[in-house]
């Protein structure tokens, strides 16, 4: 069996989406997003540098390949965050959008009260809305169940690259699914992704662990291979764990009288 | 002397400030193919860019994407 990830309505044959953050320049973005094997790709809304207008990252980005996923980053509540949902749409002219709220720098952990509240309000205004959220199973199912496309657990804190510190909540979150769950933020490496795929996810997020790589474009592969590795060890089925030995080799015709 | 506040900065001009959206992006620098804009709050669509009129104190927010998670 192969199914494919579906997101309100658009097919994903990949399930690796690629953040665009941290990279030493945007052709080294362009090519890890290249190897990556991506459909969809996240950006940010800042403010324009008045004294550098030229620079424009989004020309680095083919859009007939590659789906645009505006986050809300630098959103400290709700009010802030459906202000850059609106903007982020006027922009782009497509409605897909990652919600985020991080009230605190320092851990950067979203706010569950306020991602709700802004997720009602942009879920009403037609926005295909993807929440980043602690891996909160209670929040999870309140999300899809207001309409979200997706709900997107952290595996650890955004750019931590300490992997699935959070593995028992999202494995709760994945068996009560009724939307696709993207394991987001903290994936540090390959095996961290696998890991999330292996589990039932139905796709990761990275930035960082392939942005800051010695080599991005590289690391960008592994994960390409790692995800589908997941992917496909989930779908045939773990073959379980024993608690002793289980021999591999028959236990009888020995050599021996 | 009329003033714009741009992005949080007030930017002063010595008559008066552009005359439109469009006009102040071009004066600016900034291709508009690659902005978004809110003026007073309210978000501009690019293609009114041309047709927003700006006044003196008007604040003015030029947005586009950059690199993130």
């Amino acid at each position: 069996m192969k199914d494919k990830l579906i997101i309100a309505g658009k097919e994903f044959s990949s399930r690796l989406f690629i953040g665009t953050g941290k990279y030493s320049s945007n052709k080294i973005m362009a090519q890890s997003i290249e190897a990556s094997g991506t459909e969809m790709v996240t950006v940010a809304l800042r403010r324009v540098d008045i004294q550098n207008p030229q620079d424009n990252m989004l020309a680095a980005i083919d859009r007939q390949k590659y789906l645009l996923l505006p986050n809300t980053s630098g959103a400290r509540n709700a009010d802030e965050a459906v202000r850059l949902a609106r903007l982020a749409r006027a922009a782009t002219e497509i409605n897909w959008l990652k919600l985020e709220v991080t009230p605190d720098p320092y851990y950067l952990l979203p706010d569950p009260i306020e991602t709700l509240k802004a997720a009602e309000i942009l879920v009403k205004e037609g926005f295909v809305v993807l929440p980043y959220i602690n891996a909160d199973p209670v929040l999870a199912k309140k999300l899809q169940d207001i309409g979200t496309a997706t709900v997107m657990p952290l595996a650890s804190p955004i750019g931590s690259n300490q992997g699935l510190k959070t593995k028992s909540a999202i494995e709760i979150i994945i068996s009560q699914a009724t939307v696709p769950v993207v394991v987001d933020a903290g994936i540090g490496m390959p095996s961290h992704a696998a890991e999330a795929m292996e589990m039932g996810a139905d796709a990761v997020l990275v930035n960082t662990a392939i942005a800051t790589a010695n080599d991005p474009i590289k690391m960008a592969q592994a994960f390409k291979k790692a995800v589908q590795a997941g992917k496909e060890a989930f779908e045939a089925g773990s073959a379980g764990i024993k608690n002793q030995a289980d021999a591999s080799s028959p236990l009888t015709g020995f050599l021996r009288d | 002397m009329a003033v714009l506040k741009i992005n949080g900065e007030d930017k002063i001009f010595e008559n008066a400030v552009p005359s439109t959206l469009k006009a102040l992006l071009e004066l600016l620098k900034v291709d508009e193919a690659t902005v978004v804009a809110e003026v007073n709050g309210q978000i501009i669509p690019r293609n009114s860019f041309y047709n927003t009129i700006l006044k003196d104190g008007h604040k003015i927010e030029l947005i586009r994407f950059v690199g993130g998670g």
